[in-house]
């Protein structure tokens, strides 16, 4: 499931335990999702999905739900 | 002066070079001045004096380092441009320093502090009022800070991370009878101009000069509910950004003067404040005859931090500056920005709404001498060439 890798990533990316990560989780919810946890969630989607986020959808793609919304469009991986 | 010159890890992209070339002036004290290539493909390094071998490949792996940080898998950022008058008519067309001194309306007292005139000193406050208006029309309430600021307090919104390079720290002797007797009895300026005190001498740094008005508002509102739920405030004060080799006329000083109208609230409430603050502000200054232009921006963050934080700022519109025209270099002056910093703030000050959810803010600021300055490189001294709004209110 998307779901699962998504918050695998994010504990990852945030450097966070993984129970931290609730499948409706949010920008600001941590305190290491901040404006530079959430760039390196950024990248690490884009590396682990091989998909590009162009700037105007990082500022869309906040929440759990949102980030695997968009992979199930984008994403080929 | 020697020069090195090198070529950097990754060619540097078009959009980046003036902001790689500014990090440059920190790479290296033997380092006065750099220059990137128009093509992104050579650094050229002026230097202080001449260097050895080792010295040189030390700077060159410290260049690379900014380079590659800033520019390694960098991506162009869309410039969203609000408003665009920089095609307004300027009747001056020569950098207006040159006058300003040799008039004694500017006094140089040393790399980035200068001495205003009357000339200046009567266009700030002129615009001042103009700032002062917008302030009213929010009902904005006025506030006093201190020049100085508690490091503990920086260190609380990672102020050290993101902005190191540009700090200026404030210290005092120790209280030691006989360290402060010493110092009054040997100290003197070397011959350039730097304290011959050992830095033993000093007490351990705890505060540093401001490098910026709203941060005091916030740090005296931490740790509790926002009052009332929201709130809007004015204060004028002096903020210190130290910019090394950057810090050229009055484009660019080391102490500098802020004026900021600052609003803390729920999102809606600050960006709604922010809109209607730039709406008024653009009737204003087509009153003074300005040209110039609110783009899309981002704050001048350390290496580090560059690339990921200026690709936030765009992507969630955090910055807008209004960046005046300089006619004698073709080229423009950030004189002002609408800022939004999301709960950023509120979540690290903990200052809360009354949900208890963190507190958005967002700041008007203006620079005031640099205002001033863009004015001047576009209408010039002589008063009788101004906008007829700015002439008569100075008269």
């Amino acid at each position: 499931m998307i779901e699962e890798v998504v918050q695998q990533l994010l504990a990852e990316a945030l450097n966070v335990p993984l129970d931290q990560i609730h499948p409706d989780l949010a920008y600001g919810d941590l305190p290491e999702w901040d404006s530079m946890g959430h760039m390196n969630v950024m990248m690490a989607l884009e590396e682990r999905f091989s998909v590009e986020i162009n700037t105007e959808t990082i500022a869309l793609l906040t929440n759990v739900p949102a980030i695997c919304a968009y992979l199930k469009e984008h994403s080929h991986a | 002066m020697p020069e090195l010159t090198l070529t950097p890890i990754v060619p540097i992209p078009d959009f980046l070079i003036k902001e790689i070339q500014s990090k440059l002036a920190y790479v290296d004290e033997t380092v006065s001045a750099a220059a990137i290539s128009s093509n992104g493909d050579s650094i050229t390094l002026t230097l202080r004096h001449a260097i050895d071998a080792n010295t040189q490949q030390a700077i060159t792996d410290k260049v690379q380092r900014v380079v590659e940080a800033m520019a390694k898998n960098a991506r162009r950022l869309r410039t969203q441009i609000l408003e665009d008058y920089l095609d307004r008519p300027v009747a001056y067309h020569a950098d207006p320093m040159q006058a300003l001194l040799e008039r004694g309306e500017v006094f140089q007292e040393d790399t980035g502090l200068f001495t205003l005139g009357p000339i200046l000193t009567n266009l700030i406050n002129y615009f001042e009022g103009i700032f002062l208006d917008l302030a009213a029309k929010f009902g904005a309430k006025p506030y006093r800070f201190p020049t100085l600021i508690p490091a503990r307090f920086l260190d609380r919104v990672n102020y050290f991370r993101a902005f190191p390079h540009s700090l200026s720290f404030a210290t005092h002797l120790r209280e030691d009878l006989d360290v402060i007797e010493d110092f009054a009895e040997h100290t003197h300026c070397d011959c350039e101009g730097a304290l011959t005190t050992p830095t033993s001498s000093f007490a351990p740094i705890q505060t540093l000069l401001s490098p910026a008005v709203c941060y005091h508002l916030y740090f005296s509102l931490a740790d509790r509910p926002l009052p009332g739920g929201s709130l809007a405030a004015t204060a004028v004060g002096s903020c210190f950004r130290y910019e090394s080799s950057n810090l050229v006329s009055l484009e660019r000083l080391w102490n500098f003067t802020m004026r900021e109208v600052i609003f803390m609230g729920p999102q809606p409430y600050v960006l709604e404040q922010r809109e209607a603050a730039r709406q008024y502000m653009q009737t204003r200054l087509a009153e003074t005859g300005l040209a110039y232009r609110v783009e899309s921006a981002n704050d001048p963050f350390f290496i580090g931090e560059f690339r990921q934080q200026a690709i936030f700022q765009s992507a969630f519109q955090l910055k807008y500056e209004i960046r005046a025209r300089l006619p004698f270099r073709d080229s423009t002056l950030a004189v002002g920005s609408y800022n939004y910093h999301q709960d950023f703030f509120g979540r690290n000050l903990n200052i809360t709404l009354p949900d208890g959810s963190p507190v958005h803010t967002g700041c008007v600021a203006f620079g005031l001498e640099r205002i001033a300055l863009a004015f001047l490189a576009q209408f010039g001294l002589d008063a009788d060439q101004w906008p007829k709004a700015v002439r008569e209110a100075i008269a």
